[in-house]
């Protein structure tokens, strides 16, 4: 029988699906992989399990008995405790005040540090975990955080560890530290869900492998050994065939926007590493990758949201200040990642959305004045033109769907004349039919002479798109190369740290 | 011990015990991850109620407990409206200032008829009787304090103790570190929210007390001028920390002293009573800059 | 019916004016248990309050001077707090600005009336803009919050103020600090004869339109309110936040001043130590109450004016002290200040069987 079992779980958010009759089962001693893209479901299954989101529909039984598990303390009561992706560590305090929290040792009232001290000594030692106890995690490095986080679960005698993308931001060298340490605790009896997206780690340390594929169970009990990367690959992303209609750039010019040589450390996998890209007019640069692996960075150095003594832009050969005032009034046009907190102004009107960042162009303003008839007109004839739905121009922007606000934000930027484009995630949160539109609008403006930098997490987008791909991992281009050139899966494996460069490390 | 050093002396920590009080009070709400921009209005709370309370019974002690009561009350008043109802702390610790500060001469008017003052009542006088003065050398000086000056140190140690030596305290740093955080490992991040906010009023509405009931026998309006915001910077300047609160509050206490010193020269009492202000200012400006507040101040465990 | 109703819940002035007035009517009603408690009928009171006092013309001509001052700190504090300043300075700039408006009012010989009224306003306000810039450099180049430095320069300015009119710029013959009489040339005109209304209040109402056209018409109106809305985005497409910043806190400041220097140049006609009744910070239930909106300023001013007015009324003829306005308007700021709060006790009314028709239900 097995330690755990979660049977027939159900979960929907809205009108999203998030699991559907997902079963999972987990034995003691071991260590799963539970294997699926973003937005799988993966995260949301363990979540269930830890008390954090309650499920619609099924159960979980534990050694036989069914429990409910409706918080996290009830949860870590049985023995469950899960290391999440974002750390939840406090940085101003010690390593041993993070990990005792919670349980304090000690009698009555007292703290008793010593105690303290000598208990999560005692488990570093016991894992080798090679950490200051008293050092404060502000100093850490990210492999360091992530083991405090491991010594939080054992501290608390957890035996079923839930690990959510653990390897997302270690180097190479500590995610080897982290499997060392995994295999020790297999041997002390506990068992451990690995939820991630990445092959390489799955197959080195995996004993058995589940892969989620939008919120269904597509297959369990897979065994590491008889299988290979490129076999999950297919299960995780479900197409072997390239069914998308390319339409390949026609006349491609010469290069527009450069980087040549970026490089920016913020610490905590949060970098760059000698990044240089060329984007030529007339055609479309894509950026393939997992998201956390440098995108966002690389987007506010194209768009001169970072300044600094070493970030060289060029714009037809011409360096360019970095502030995104000048970018925008140069024809550097910037649809950015994250359209609530960075694209639209949500309260503001749908017609003010409409001239964001031009509001200061001639045919807006003049002489500081708003030229309000000019930006009612702009106002009509976009949302006209991009049959954006909405009663009137004056609603504002955050009553929209959030396809509407998509098209709101890209209708303002591609009615500028523009030089080159810096999109990121065109298409997040849009329905099927916007997508093709949104798409075609792109290739049209390639069409027309503008360079493009497209930025996705969506593989196929990337692909259908491109004339060129580019593929970041962990704030490096690892591989260049057209379309066609690698199949979806080989490129699946450059995104993952599995292929190429990175494998060779 | 008539000597100048001592009057400077006894009239610094006269004008710190205010202080001491009020800034441990804030070290407890921001510690728990709450603004203490309402320290203000709890002052003005627990001097004017305390005055009432001890003008209604006739014992200075039953105004000292109403008045820390009514400190309290107008503390949750800000805990309730920022941590329940999500409220931008600034507006609700300063609608807090703004309800005390009417209230408080609207209640004068309504019981003692007069615009600004209350009459005297029953108050705290200094431990001149008290067995300190046997104490050899320095026991004409101990006496000379009032009894808040080492209730204000009582309280700022036992403060440090319990925020820096028990269990309970640092789960109150982890809620003001990192309140998502400590919602994973089990701890009621409201309760401890809630009850900095209210340690805060009591030892705020203390410091007020102290001004109304210890240092005179009345409530005169404004008398707290503006000492619960100087707490705000004492705090920062002592890192949070009750003996960083003791430290900070001996000096701007000394400023504050210096009025008193200077009263019969020629320096316009203006600029005497401007000084502490002055400082505190300098202070913010030029002496905070490598202070960081707890990380999780203004955030919620649920957003 | 519902859908016409529906349609009316939706249009956000109509919300924003019936927020605001179910935050009034229920600080209105914590007024009342006030008013309970000293022995009155809180009805009788309130009729008296505003009934009385708009059916006399002195009532109407009280009511409209008491709302004057509170119609500039209401805009200064509202328009601040459109880029999401919080301006908690407005004492001590008014009465920067008020001081300046009496230096320029008192020593300038030999002007015409216009010019030297126009020079000492201006004066009053650049003053009050002036404590706005050493705020705004401070939060931009030293990182200190504007919060706690506008709060200590409010001590800093009145104890300046206080001592020039305690010494060196109070009149030999006077006995009681202040600063010597301004020319008749620099004094505003009164509107009534025999009344404290002057020419202040059509300044006032010029500056809320002013405000209203900045924030609507101008380029830089839309970039403030941009910041106000979505700091980052507005970052992102390149509008300069600090320069926002710093022209808002001075625009804002400088009303504090201006405000002051129609304090002086009206009815008092010099720097009085209490110059300012406490307008700085009844500002902010002012503005609160307009949704900070600087066109509806004016309006909630004359609310609260008339409250003012009538509670003036009120204290000469029974016990009930004029402060009970201060803590009507501190309520304001509570209940517009959480929504939620509001919006939970409105849910209690709404659950009262009976009540449910009047809120035309879903």
């Amino acid at each position: 029988m097995a330690l755990l079992e979660m049977r027939n779980i159900c979960k929907r958010f809205n009108t999203v699906i998030a699991l559907d009759k997902v079963d999972f089962n987990l034995d003691q001693g071991e260590v799963v992989s539970l294997l699926g893209e973003n937005g799988a479901g993966k995260t949301t299954l363990m979540k269930v399990l830890y008390g954090m989101v309650k499920p619609d529909e099924g159960e979980i039984c534990f050694s036989g008995n069914r429990v409910t598990i409706d918080k996290p303390s009830a949860a870590i009561k049985l023995g469950i405790y899960m290391v999440h992706q974002h750390f939840m560590l406090m940085p101003a305090m010690t390593v041993v005040e993070n990990i005792i929290v919670g349980e304090e040792t000690g009698k009555g009232i007292l703290l008793d540090k010593k105690e303290a001290l000598d208990r999560v000594q005692s488990l570093i030692e016991e894992y080798n975990f090679d950490i200051d106890a008293n050092a404060k995690v502000a100093g850490l490095s990210v492999g360091q955080c992530q083991r405090v986080e491991l010594l939080k679960a054992l501290y608390r005698e957890a035996d079923i560890l839930i690990l959510d993308e653990p390897t997302a931001v270690l180097t190479p060298t500590e995610v080897e530290e982290l499997f060392a340490a995994v295999r020790k605790l297999k041997i002390a009896g506990k068992s451990i869900v690995i939820i991630t997206h990445k092959l390489k780690e799955t197959m080195a340390i995996a004993d058995r492998v589940c892969v989620l594929r939008n919120g269904c169970m597509v297959e369990e009990d897979i065994l590491p050994e008889h299988t290979c990367a490129a076999e999950l690959s297919r299960l995780m992303v479900g197409r072997l065939v390239d069914l998308e209609v390319r339409h390949p750039a026609q006349q491609i010019g010469s290069v527009v926007l450069s980087a040549n040589d970026i490089s920016i450390n913020y610490g905590q996998g949060n970098c760059l590493k000698h990044i240089t890209l060329n984007v030529r007019a007339g055609e479309i640069l894509g950026i393939a990758g997992v998201e956390g692996n440098g995108q966002s960075l690389l987007l506010r150095t194209l768009t001169g949201l970072e300044s600094g003594e070493f970030i060289h832009i060029k714009l037809d050969g011409v360096e360019m200040k970095c502030s995104p005032k000048v970018f925008l009034s140069s024809g550097i046009g910037h649809i950015p990642e994250d359209r609530t907190t960075m694209g639209i102004v949500g309260d503001m009107s749908i017609k003010d959305n409409l001239i964001l960042g031009y509001h200061r162009q001639k045919s807006f303003s003049l002489y500081g004045l708003r030229r309000d008839r000019e930006i009612k007109s702009n106002a009509i004839q976009l949302v006209g033109k991009n049959a954006i739905k909405t009663d009137s121009i004056d609603t504002p922007v955050k009553s929209l769907s959030g396809g509407n606000q998509q098209k709101v934000m890209l209708a303002r930027t591609f009615s500028q004349p523009l030089r080159a484009l810096i999109i990121a995630q065109p298409t997040r949160g849009v329905d099927v039919g916007a997508m093709e539109y949104i798409h075609n609008q792109i290739l049209s403006l390639r069409d027309q002479g503008v360079a493009i930098l497209l930025v996705s997490a969506d593989l196929d987008e990337v692909c259908t798109l491109s004339d060129r791909i580019a593929v970041i991992y962990e704030g490096e281009i690892v591989r260049e190369c057209l379309p066609g050139e690698l199949s979806k899966v080989e490129l699946g494996l450059y995104m993952t740290g599995s292929s190429g460069k990175s494998a060779e490390k | 011990m008539d000597n100048i050093f001592a009057v400077i002396l006894l009239a610094t920590l006269r004008m710190a015990t205010p202080l001491i009080l009020t800034t441990t009070g804030a070290v407890f709400s921001v510690r728990a991850g709450v603004s203490e921009i309402g320290c203000e209005g709890m002052m003005i709370a627990g001097a004017f109620f305390g005055v009432l309370g001890s003008y209604l019974s006739g014992n200075a002690w039953v105004g000292v407990l109403v008045g820390v009561f009514f400190g309290m009350l107008f503390a949750l008043l800000h805990g309730v409206l920022h941590v329940i109802f999500k409220v931008n702390q600034t507006i609700s610790g300063m609608s807090v200032n703004l309800l005390a500060a009417a209230i408080a001469p609207l209640l004068i008017k309504l019981i003692w008829h007069t615009n600004s003052l209350t009459g005297n009542v029953a108050s705290i006088s200094s431990l001149e009787q008290s067995f300190l003065k046997e104490i050899p050398l320095i026991g004409g000086f101990l006496s000379q304090l009032n009894l808040f000056f080492y209730l204000a140190i009582l309280f700022a140690v036992s403060g440090w103790f319990y925020i820096f030596k028990t269990k309970s305290g640092l789960r109150m740093r982890t809620v003001g570190e990192n309140p998502l955080a400590a919602s994973t490992l089990g701890i009621n991040v409201i309760a401890y929210k809630l009850t900095g906010t209210a340690i805060c009023g009591v030892l705020s509405g203390l410091g007020g007390v102290y001004l109304s009931l210890g240092q005179l026998s009345q409530y005169v309006d404004g008398m707290t001028a503006g000492r619960g915001y100087m707490a705000m910077v004492i705090n920062t300047f002592g890192h949070y920390n009750p003996i960083g609160a003791i430290v900070g509050s001996l000096f701007f206490g000394f400023f504050d002293a210096l009025q008193i010193i200077f009263q019969s020269s020629n320096i316009p009492s203006q600029f005497l009573m401007m000084l502490p202000y002055l400082v505190t200012l300098l202070v913010v400006v030029f002496g905070l800059k490598n202070t960081r507040q707890p990380a999780g101040v203004g955030k919620h465990h649920d957003a | 019916m519902g859908t016409q109703f529906n349609k009316l819940k939706s249009n956000p002035m109509i919300r924003k004016t019936g927020f605001s007035c179910f935050a009034l009517f229920l600080s209105l009603l914590c007024g009342a248990v006030i008013i309970g408690y000293s022995g009155y009928s809180p009805i009788n009171i309130y009729k008296v309050i505003f009934v009385d006092t708009l059916s006399s013309k002195s009532g109407i001509m009280l009511a409209l001077s008491q709302a004057t001052p509170l119609m500039f700190t209401g805009m200064a504090f509202a328009i601040a707090y459109k880029v999401k300043i919080i301006n908690l300075g407005e004492e001590g700039q008014l009465h920067c600005g008020a001081m300046a408006a009496a230096i320029v009012g008192a020593y300038i010989p030999n002007l015409p009336h216009l010019p030297h009224v126009f020079m000492a306003l201006v004066a009053g306000a650049v003053a009050g803009g002036m404590v706005g810039l050493l705020t705004g450099v401070l939060k931009i180049h030293f990182g200190a919050s504007e919060i706690i430095t506008s709060l200590l320069l409010n001590s800093i300015i009145v104890y300046i103020t206080s001592y020039l009119c305690n010494g060196p710029l109070k009149p030999l013959d006077s006995s009681s600090p202040q600063t010597p009489f301004i020319n008749e040339s620099a004094r505003l005109t009164r509107l009534v004869p025999k009344t404290q209304l002057t020419t202040a209040i059509l300044i006032a109402i010029a500056i809320a339109v002013l405000l209203h056209l900045l924030m609507s018409k101008l380029t830089l109106g839309y970039e403030m309110k941009a910041v106000g809305l979505n700091l980052n985005a507005a970052n992102v497409h390149g509008i300069s936040i600090a320069r926002i910043y710093l022209f808002t806190m001075i625009l804002s400041s400088a009303i504090a001043g201006l405000c002051g220097s129609t304090l002086v140049l009206g009815v008092n006609g010099r720097y009085v130590e209490d110059i300012s009744l406490n307008y700085g910070f009844a500002g902010i239930s002012v503005a609160a109450l307009a949704s900070y909106e600087p066109l509806a300023v004016p309006i909630t001013a004359i609310i609260f004016g008339i409250l003012k007015a009538g509670a003036f009324t009120v204290d000469r003829t029974t016990n009930i002290p004029v402060e009970l306005v201060s803590v009507v308007q501190a309520f304001v700021v509570v209940f517009i200040a959480a929504p939620k709060l509001t919006e939970f006790i409105l849910g209690i009314f709404n659950n009262i069987p009976g009540m449910k028709q009047k809120t035309g239900g879903c």
